[in-house]
């Protein structure tokens, strides 16, 4: 356990020194004090638009970053051998790729958390107001990320960054496709077995009031921690197969 | 029987990488055995592409053996607990570019299961070792290539382990880089540890190794003492001084003869020995060495590889 989280504290520490992070929050702050500005204002509602494109924003940022930093972490690791000084000491395949995965998603998890800073200050400038059900956006989106990272590091056990982001998009698509792609109930009801990330689709409750229950946030708990866990089981398996 | 002596034991190891399609694929290591004796040094040698790296790698684990069981100290070192005697060089090693030289090592030392408050300890120690004092908070994007090979040497004994596996470790070093890796291997086996050397360099092999491995085309070609596969069995190599020219009688016997100033060196069969000494010394030269004639490792190493090339043993 203290290899692992040496390793993820690893992870974090090269992610803070690359400044990536901090491009982000730059970013939030610019798109944040930009939302006020959008032209489909409607009055009376600005608060309530205003959530709902910093969301939308604070996901593709969140997503953008858990792509780049996930991608190709495992392959220049391997390609470079800075795995090797790792691996060949008392440390076990499963220890750094969950290592990797941890540190990784607490990257993305404090970025979306700054950016949601951000945003509340601007919140509290336009509007007086601190927009703390933002939050619950925030963990959604953090937990969403957590399961992308996890798949986006499972693949790059045994290819590229192409494919990995590729894979991973294609994971985004189909877990958000869930009604489209297998129907209704009955003999041809396969949603039990989805892999439905619907769970963290709560944008617009958060921006529009209609109310996060504590039974959707442990659904999103739940999504998160098992479709992250067959992601990194599978990447265990695969990376404890290949040779380095 | 596993002798209870062996520090590194090899059985067996095999590698085959698939291929596309049908065919049986290419065996990169076939049969390997290795045995190196606790607190010594051992040379691995080869062309490239013999299987030194890969038999490396499947000792400590990176690469998965088609057959063959590997042990350090006795146990599995294709397993994590087993490589907890381990310290590792790979060729070439690189560093996450954005950390100090002094995170680097608290995150090797870390993993290597070094006690927290002995850390910052044991870095200063290594970095003041390995040549790069005073570089605690250089950051690696600015090392040259030989400190990260420094560094690299640095964080495969922090753990002070038992047995160290170093490939290329004079890579990218300058002469006197190289001397000091020499020094520390030495020191290292002074100090009881075992170093398992891979190298194309044959001098830095000659001078620390105990034993030396030869692999060819994935097979061991050759091991033994470093003396026993150099000395030339019956020939005496013999170093004289104060002669202009060799006596007659020395002329006669005398093989690759070879001079520097009023310096020779040529070798004679044993058994001439006692007469040549004399007739050197009746002629007024001193003899400076007697020692058994030797073939430089470079000589062996070409004569090994080309005869196995033609199939001829040598």
């Amino acid at each position: 356990m203290s290899r692992m989280l040496s390793i993820a504290r690893a992870v974090i520490a090269d992610c803070v020194r690359r400044r990536v992070p901090y491009v982000v929050v730059l970013f939030a702050g610019i798109l944040a004090a930009a939302i006020p500005s959008l032209p489909d204002y409607g009055v009376g509602v600005e608060p309530e638009v205003f959530r709902e494109v910093a969301l939308a924003l604070m996901y593709v940022a969140a997503l953008v970053l858990s792509l780049a930093l996930a991608a190709n972490r495992l392959p220049s690791e391997f390609e470079r051998r800075t795995a090797y000084s790792v691996l060949s000491k008392q440390v076990s395949r499963w220890e750094y790729l969950l290592g990797t995965w941890l540190g990784l998603s607490a990257v993305v998890a404090a970025s979306v958390a700054a950016f949601t800073i951000v945003v509340q200050a601007v919140a509290l400038i336009s509007y007086g107001d601190f927009m703390w059900v933002l939050w619950v956006g925030t963990l959604s989106i953090a937990l969403e990320m957590g399961v992308i990272v996890a798949v986006a590091v499972a693949v790059s056990t045994v290819s590229g960054p192409v494919v990995v982001v590729v894979a991973s998009a294609l994971i985004l698509f189909v877990g958000h496709s869930r009604s489209t792609l297998v129907g209704g109930a009955g003999a041809t009801d396969l949603s039990l077995f989805y892999p439905s990330l619907d769970s963290f689709n709560i944008m617009l409750p958060v921006a529009y009031g209609g109310g996060v229950s504590a039974l959707m946030v442990l659904s999103m708990v739940m999504v998160f921690v098992g479709l992250s866990g067959i992601a990194l089981l599978l990447g265990v398996v695969l990376l404890g197969k290949r040779d380095l | 029987m596993e002798q209870a002596n062996s520090a590194i034991r090899v059985d067996g190891a095999r590698k085959v990488y698939k291929t596309v399609g049908r065919s049986p694929g290419r065996a990169a290591v076939d049969g390997v055995s290795l045995e190196v004796e606790q607190g010594s040094i051992h040379g691995l040698l080869g062309p490239n592409g013999a299987g030194k790296t890969t038999t490396l790698k499947m000792l400590i684990g990176l690469v998965k053996p088609t057959e063959g069981t590997f042990k350090i100290l006795g146990e599995d070192s294709t397993s994590p607990k087993g490589r907890r005697f381990l310290g590792f060089l790979p060729e070439q090693p690189y560093f996450p570019q954005h950390i100090t030289a002094m995170q680097a090592l608290r995150f090797y030392g870390q993993l290597a299961g070094v006690e927290k408050q002995d850390i910052d300890g044991r870095a200063v120690e290594l970095l003041g070792k390995v040549g790069l004092d005073g570089t605690e908070r250089t950051e690696l994007s600015k090392f040259s290539r030989g400190m990260l090979q420094r560094l690299g040497i640095a964080q495969a004994i922090i753990g002070r382990p038992a047995v160290v596996v170093l490939d290329e470790p004079a890579s990218g070093l300058d002469p006197v880089g190289q001397r000091d890796i020499r020094n520390l291997m030495l020191e290292l086996r002074e100090s009881g540890t075992t170093v398992l050397l891979s190298s194309h360099q044959l001098s830095e092999v000659e001078a620390v190794c105990d034993r030396v491995s030869i692999l060819n085309a994935g097979k061991v070609a050759a091991e033994g003492h470093i003396d026993e596969l150099l000395n030339i069995s019956g020939q005496t190599s013999i170093r004289v001084r104060g002669l202009d020219e060799l006596p007659a009688a020395v002329n006669a016997l005398a093989g690759d003869v070879a001079v520097s100033g009023s310096v020779w060196v040529f070798s004679v069969e044993d058994s001439a020995v006692r007469s040549v000494v004399d007739a050197v010394d009746d002629a007024g030269g001193a003899v400076m060495s007697l020692a058994p004639k030797r073939e430089s490792l470079e000589d062996y190493f070409a004569r090994l590889i080309a005869s196995a090339r033609t199939g001829v043993a040598s």
